[in-house]
């Protein structure tokens, strides 16, 4: 344990190995409890530290180099996980759900994060990876999160609620107006995690980057305008990304002769 | 010259892969009512569903006056060329709320005709202060007949009715027989009405098309059923 320039407190390997043992508390009960998680929570202890560790070097590497295709690069991959992630959450599917994950999330990630460092922040330049990855990094988790419930609640409202959208359409209704009330819903659904974030920031819960930069001895008072501006743009691309995926969704089950193409929709596969 | 509101050409339907029926021609003018029956499973829903372009039909094409959906506009067809569902789905809303919601879609766009709807639900034996009860709470016979007003209401000049009396007693049947009738005779409208009862076709309709599973079907004569 030493003190950085910053004022923060570094951790070493073994300040690590002591907080490893918070975990064996957990083994413990799991043991004495008999719920058979001791191998689960080594497994997850090992993959925790294994995949912080890699990030932790790659990101140091991509940091040195600062380069803008790198960045781009990392962002991409980050993306992918993302809308592979999103589309691994929805219990029912639709050909083609995974491009329309990964567009969304790459428009709705790339245009806020960006319009932050750009034009808020005004980071020089524009991609600097200390600002932009882990930017990107917040939008696309609370976004993923999103993206799914919404798309889950679309296809829920379009299975289950087939009959009346198709009475909406038997008597005249546009697809849009037959829609409606199922995008709604789905926009809706996937608002409410980070609404609901939202109103408790600070009471319930201080956000994991406030808390860090607290931590780096940073003004809590700089820590806490860090933090409501990352809320408001998790929350920016949480909406864009919901309204573009349920619209893409939309595009596709509905087709231009305004009729529901329901036998896309199948349920996922059990994983 | 005979009023010809809806022209069927060629028309084949398919579900799941599988050619249910092939190439029915079939004209319907205004004034008249045409009866579907067959065997259960012959297409008769899927070729309800495919004239009101619910679905797209396999091969051949429908027309309103002459028009083809596209020309009109989906929306428009729709309006004009209105399907009855044979199980009757209701909004989770009340039965007045049912009545009225069509009305508001951009291609309808009527004011709700209240006195209008008073008299076509007690010439169904329905009440008036049934309408601010929740749709879904109602029996399944009423639940149809509102189903069939809220079609009504939207003044199509073709009804494609699945089955429109398969949840009625004799009377509420007689009854929306009769309603179904004065409107194509007095008011000029069509209907075609897919029905299991031959008799109903017989009594009902003015022809009746017998259809058969993948063979050409052809519109008959005058109560050739």
């Amino acid at each position: 344990m030493a003190d950085t320039p910053g004022g923060a407190i570094s951790l070493s390997f073994a300040d690590l190995a002591i907080a490893a043992a918070l975990i064996v508390v957990a083994a413990v009960i799991s043991l004495l409890m008999r719920l058979r998680l001791e191998r689960q929570l080594a497994l997850a202890t090992v993959r925790t530290v294994v995949q912080l560790l890699m990030v932790g070097y790659v990101l140091k590497w991509v940091f040195d180099i600062e380069h803008v295709l790198l960045v781009l690069g990392v962002a991409g991959l980050m993306i992918a996980a993302a809308g592979h992630a999103a589309v691994q959450r929805v219990t029912r599917t639709f050909p083609g759900v995974l491009w329309r994950a990964f567009a969304t999330l790459a428009f709705s990630g790339l245009i806020t994060t960006v319009t932050v460092t750009a034009a808020i922040i005004n980071v020089e330049p524009w991609y600097k990876p200390q600002y932009l990855i882990p930017l990107l990094g917040m939008v696309l988790g609370n976004g993923l999160t999103g993206v799914s419930l919404a798309l889950d609640t679309l296809l829920e409202r379009l299975t289950e609620r087939r009959d009346e959208i198709e009475l909406h359409l038997s008597l005249g209704a546009t697809r849009w107006e037959a829609a409606r009330d199922a995008l709604a819903d789905a926009v809706r659904r996937g608002m409410i995690p980070i609404i609901n974030t939202m109103m408790v920031v600070g009471i319930v819960s201080l956000p994991g980057m406030m808390t860090g930069q607290i931590l780096e001895g940073a003004d809590p008072a700089d820590a806490v305008r860090y933090q409501i501006m990352v809320m408001f743009m998790i929350t920016a691309g949480t909406s864009v990304g919901c309204i573009l995926a349920v619209l893409l969704a939309y595009r596709r089950l509905f087709t231009k002769h305004h009729q529901l193409n329901a036998a896309l929709i199948r349920r996922r596969a059990p994983q | 010259m005979p009023d010809v509101l809806l022209s069927i050409t060629g028309l084949a339907v398919a579900a799941g892969g599988v050619r249910l029926m092939e190439r029915l021609n079939l004209e319907v003018s205004a004034g008249e009512m045409v009866a579907l029956t067959g065997p259960s499973g012959c297409g008769k829903t899927s070729l309800l569903r495919a004239v009101a372009q619910l679905d797209d039909p396999a091969a051949g094409e429908v027309r309103f006056r002459g028009r083809l959906p596209h020309e009109l506009g989906w929306p428009q067809f729709r309006r004009h060329v209105v399907f009855v569902h044979q199980r009757p789905v209701m909004l989770d809303a009340t039965a007045g709320e049912n009545l009225r919601h069509p009305l508001r879609h951009r291609a309808v766009q009527i004011p709700f005709p209240a006195d209008h709807a008073a008299v076509l639900l007690r010439q169904v034996g329905l009440a008036t202060d049934l309408l601010g009860q929740p749709a879904r709470t109602l029996s399944i016979g009423q639940q149809q007949r509102v189903s069939l007003i809220r079609a009504l209401l939207v003044d199509p000049e073709v009804m494609l009715l699945d089955e429109p009396s398969s949840a009625l007693d004799d009377d509420s049947r007689q009854s929306v027989e009769t309603l179904l009738r004065e409107r194509c005779t007095h008011a000029g409208k069509a209907a075609v009405v897919v029905t299991h009862d031959r008799a109903q076709a017989r009594r009902l309709c003015d022809r009746h098309v017998d259809l058969k599973p993948h063979l050409t079907a052809a519109g008959g004569g005058p109560r050739d059923g």
